[in-house]
């Protein structure tokens, strides 16, 4: 070896050495590209140098970067297949290095080249490998034609070797890096969506989170309750923009039937995913629309990834990451994360909404559990689903008897109860139907609606007993009434009638007795008529009571002075006071009371006798008794003449009969004064009527 | 003719108007009196009063039928009740004529004459049948 060649190989050793210094500082895959293609295209002399890698699936070769080639020479190769007839795919294939020493021999060899520049003239592509595997090549461009004899090729080799470590070390930290951040942010999304229920606040959060490092911009939609598509969050690192983006959202609504973006996604659940967004698909979009040409072109859009939110099979929504301005276009591994944030973003929606979902059925529950009204819910089978304490208490069967079971076995009479409720789907009218029923031993009256839900029939239930008894009372009462007034009604009427007729001569006798009979009768019919409205007031608690401080004896003396204005002549009335006490009572209605008990003692005392009002006091009471010494009450009647319409024998009254509400009006009277009405009385020998009023303390 | 009827008033109207038309009248002022009348006198016809103590006028149309004494006497109901339900048991119990009150008195003696004129025609089963929906006045 000549002076010149070991110094030559000493200068090639040092410049080798230089490079893997430099090499080993760089840490990212840029500075290890940098440091290639600055030192080490100049430590291997070499005019322009290029690195090329294998794409993830294997099938093309990507330039990763290049320094000196001239433009012209690298258009249209940032990537290229790996069967592709050129240099470094060869390379990349067999793994051989290749020396080409001119351009004669590499226009030989790759003939398509023959008309590139000639200005480059030796070339070597030496393979990048790691553990002996190619996963890519550099390429070193000479500007003269070089023999490569052994050490020159060896040094080569040696700058590939090192190049090809310091390379696949930076990608591997990067890819670590890359995953580490993917990692991170996937973490801190998943602490975002567990952190609250309220979904619609954590997405937003989400979207706010990937940007600017998962994307430019990000948006998510969500299907609403009647599949419309709604719009939960745009983010942009800009808040300005993210205005500008709702604006243009409003201008241009998302059509549901569009062929691509988030209304696709969302009908076919599937991600759509376009590492270059075709500038076809821009054209299709924007149509004729010159304005939205303008906004298009002015977001950049290089790169989208639209990615369904898919819990239980179902699509809630759907996450768009959209690469424009500065994030570089996405990759499948891009695609991958989306998938995933995508994942724990529909679970946590739908956890959220699962868990609403309980919780308003527990509400639910809570609600049948104290409403007033029996619900059972049966299924198509006649099984029971639910049974409220309501229905239970109704039915007389308890919830635990009641579940699971065929309805009509727990309740025999439920087929009486339902066959006649006319069964509505949701949302119908559903008209109760009151049906009676022996529920437990007990005759009830139930009003039931039906509504039929597909999946089975829930029943409302209300014991309307009371209130179907009240209903008869009401309507028999005004059954009675009406035939009361008839008869006073005919009476009048037909002596006016019969008055009338010129057909016949009336004896004075019979004229003077219609004339009489219409006076009587409209009297009669008048005092019905009153009796009617105060029974119906009293019934309505509508009849006002003034208590004061009352002096009974007045009152009971009131009372006599009046009876004997029209007393029969066999009749004798007197009144007896031991002692009266103060009292608190409505002087108007006991007077009432009195003035009817004394009426029905006279009415009742046909063949004539004494009639005694008598006033006293006892163990704190005031007592007031009407007796007489008439014809007496049966005892099975005792109790029965103060219901209302209950009437004696009215043809022991001489004549005119009262309106059958005397004494149920005295009853109600009375007990709303706090007092008490009772009789005591012995067939033939007669009545006492016994008024006990307490004593005012 | 027999009118049953524990009202005085309704009472001296039937007899004062049908002894107008020429008609001659018992009467009776409860059920009981009516029966033991009506068994006595064998009247043409008894108008009968529902609503009265004791024996109303169902039992007493009931009784008479019972008896074949009185069986073809014919009832034509004289009677507050209105519902279409007592037109039906009048119907049911043998009724040949329901008269609602308040009634016109004048035109009772008519028509008890035209009910007994149908009888005698033997359409006594017609005027049955008629009674649950005949006009009232």
């Amino acid at each position: 070896m000549t002076t010149a060649e070991s110094s030559e190989a000493a200068d090639r050793a040092r410049r080798l050495q230089r490079v893997a210094e430099l090499l080993a500082e760089a840490v990212t895959p840029q500075e290890v590209l940098d440091a290639i293609l600055t030192e080490g295209v100049r430590a291997a002399e070499a005019r322009a140098g290029a690195i090329g890698v294998l794409t993830q699936d294997g099938a093309n070769v990507e330039l990763l970067a290049q320094r000196g080639y001239d433009a012209s020479a690298v258009t249209g190769w940032s990537s290229f297949p790996l069967e592709a007839k050129v240099p470094m795919s060869d390379v990349i294939r067999t793994g051989e290095p290749l020396f080409l020493t001119s351009v004669q021999e590499r226009n030989k060899r790759y003939p398509m080249f023959s008309d590139r520049g000639q200005q480059n003239h030796a070339l070597v592509v030496v393979p990048l490998a790691v553990e002996g595997r190619v996963f890519g090549a550099m390429s070193l461009s000479f500007d003269r034609e070089i023999e490569f004899e052994p050490e020159r090729r060896e040094m080569k080799l040696t700058l590939a070797r090192q190049a090809a470590q310091a390379l696949a070390r930076s990608r591997l930290y990067a890819a670590e890096q890359t995953l580490r951040e993917r990692m991170t942010f996937l973490a801190e999304a998943s602490e975002l969506l567990a952190s609250s229920l309220d979904y619609n606040h954590t997405l937003k959060q989400v979207a706010q989170l990937s940007v600017p490092g998962l994307a430019d911009w990000c948006a998510i939609d969500m299907v609403g309750p009647n599949g419309e598509i709604e719009r939960l969050g745009v983010a942009h690192e800009d808040p300005a923009k993210v205005r500008w983006a709702y604006e243009l959202q409003d201008r241009y609504p998302p059509d549901p039937d569009a062929p691509t973006g988030v209304p696709q996604v969302l009908r076919t659940g599937k991600p759509e995913f376009f590492p270059e967004l075709p500038q076809e698909l821009l054209d299709e979009a924007i149509g004729d629309d010159e304005e939205l040409r303008r906004i298009i072109d002015e977001l950049g859009l290089k790169s989208t990834i639209c990615v369904p939110l898919v819990a239980r099979n179902r699509t809630l929504g759907a996450l768009t990451l959209i690469a424009a301005e500065t994030h570089p276009p996405y990759t499948e591994a891009d695609l991958a994360l989306a998938v995933e944030l995508a994942r724990r973003a529909a679970v946590a929606v739908d956890n959220a909404r699962l868990y609403r979902e309980a919780e308003r059925g527990a509400d639910a529950a809570r609600a049948l559990a104290y409403v007033a009204d029996g619900v059972a819910l049966i299924d198509t089978s006649g099984s029971v689903l639910h049974w409220n304490p309501a229905a239970a208490s109704i039915t007389g069967v308890a919830e635990e008897e009641a579940l699971g079971r065929q309805v009509s076995e727990v309740v025999p009479a439920w087929d009486a109860l339902t066959s006649h409720v006319p069964l509505v789907p949701p949302g119908g009218d559903a008209r109760p139907v009151t049906v009676p029923i022996v529920l437990g031993g007990r005759e009830r009256w139930v009003s039931v609606s039906g509504v039929d839900f597909g999946d089975g029939t829930v029943y409302a239930l209300q014991d309307v007993t009371e209130e179907h008894a009240l209903e008869k009372t009401r309507s028999d009462f005004v059954a009675t009434a009406s035939h009361e007034l008839r008869t006073p009604l005919a009476a009048v009427y037909g002596a006016v009638r019969t008055l009338r007729r010129d057909d016949v001569e009336l004896t004075d006798a019979d004229r003077a007795q219609f004339l009489e009979m219409i006076e009587s009768e409209a009297t009669r019919l008048a005092k019905i008529v009153d009796q009617i409205l105060l029974a119906g007031q009293l019934d309505a608690d509508a009849v006002e009571f003034e208590l004061v401080e009352c002096d009974l004896e007045e009152v009971a003396a009131g009372v006599i002075d009046s009876a004997a204005l029209h007393l029969p002549a066999s009749i004798s009335l007197d009144l007896s006071v031991d002692g009266a006490a103060p009292i608190r009572c409505d002087e108007n209605k006991l007077r009432q009371v009195l003035v009817n008990l004394v009426d029905n003692a006279v009415k009742y005392s046909p063949e004539g006798g004494r009639v005694e009002l008598r006033v006293r006091s006892e163990n704190g009471s005031c007592l007031i008794e009407v007796a007489d010494e008439g014809l007496g009450i049966p005892a099975d009647e005792r109790e029965r003449i103060f219901e209302k319409f209950y009437r004696l024998d009215p043809q022991q009254t001489q004549g005119v009969g009262g309106s059958g509400l005397g004494l149920y009006i005295c009853r109600e009277l009375v007990e709303r004064m706090n007092g008490r009405l009772r009789v005591e009385s012995e067939p033939g020998k007669g009545s006492r009527f016994t008024v006990e009023l307490p004593l005012r303390r | 003719m027999l009118v049953v009827d524990d009202e005085r008033s309704i009472r001296l109207l039937c007899r004062v108007n049908l002894v107008a038309s020429g008609i001659d009248v018992l009467e009776a002022s409860d059920g009981r009196e009516g029966l033991e009348l009506a068994r006595q006198e064998r009247p043409d016809l008894v108008l009968l009063d529902v609503m009265m103590p004791e024996l109303d006028g169902w039992t007493v149309a009931r009784e008479l039928a019972a008896d074949e004494r009185t069986r073809d006497i014919p009832i034509v109901f004289l009677t507050a009740r209105a519902d279409p339900a007592d037109r039906r048991l009048g119907q049911q119990l043998g009724g040949v004529g329901y008269v609602v009150k308040p009634f016109d008195p004048v035109t009772i003696g008519d028509f008890v004459e035209g009910v007994l004129v149908r009888i005698e025609r033997g359409e006594r089963d017609e005027l049955k049948r008629g009674i649950s929906s005949e006009p009232d006045r």
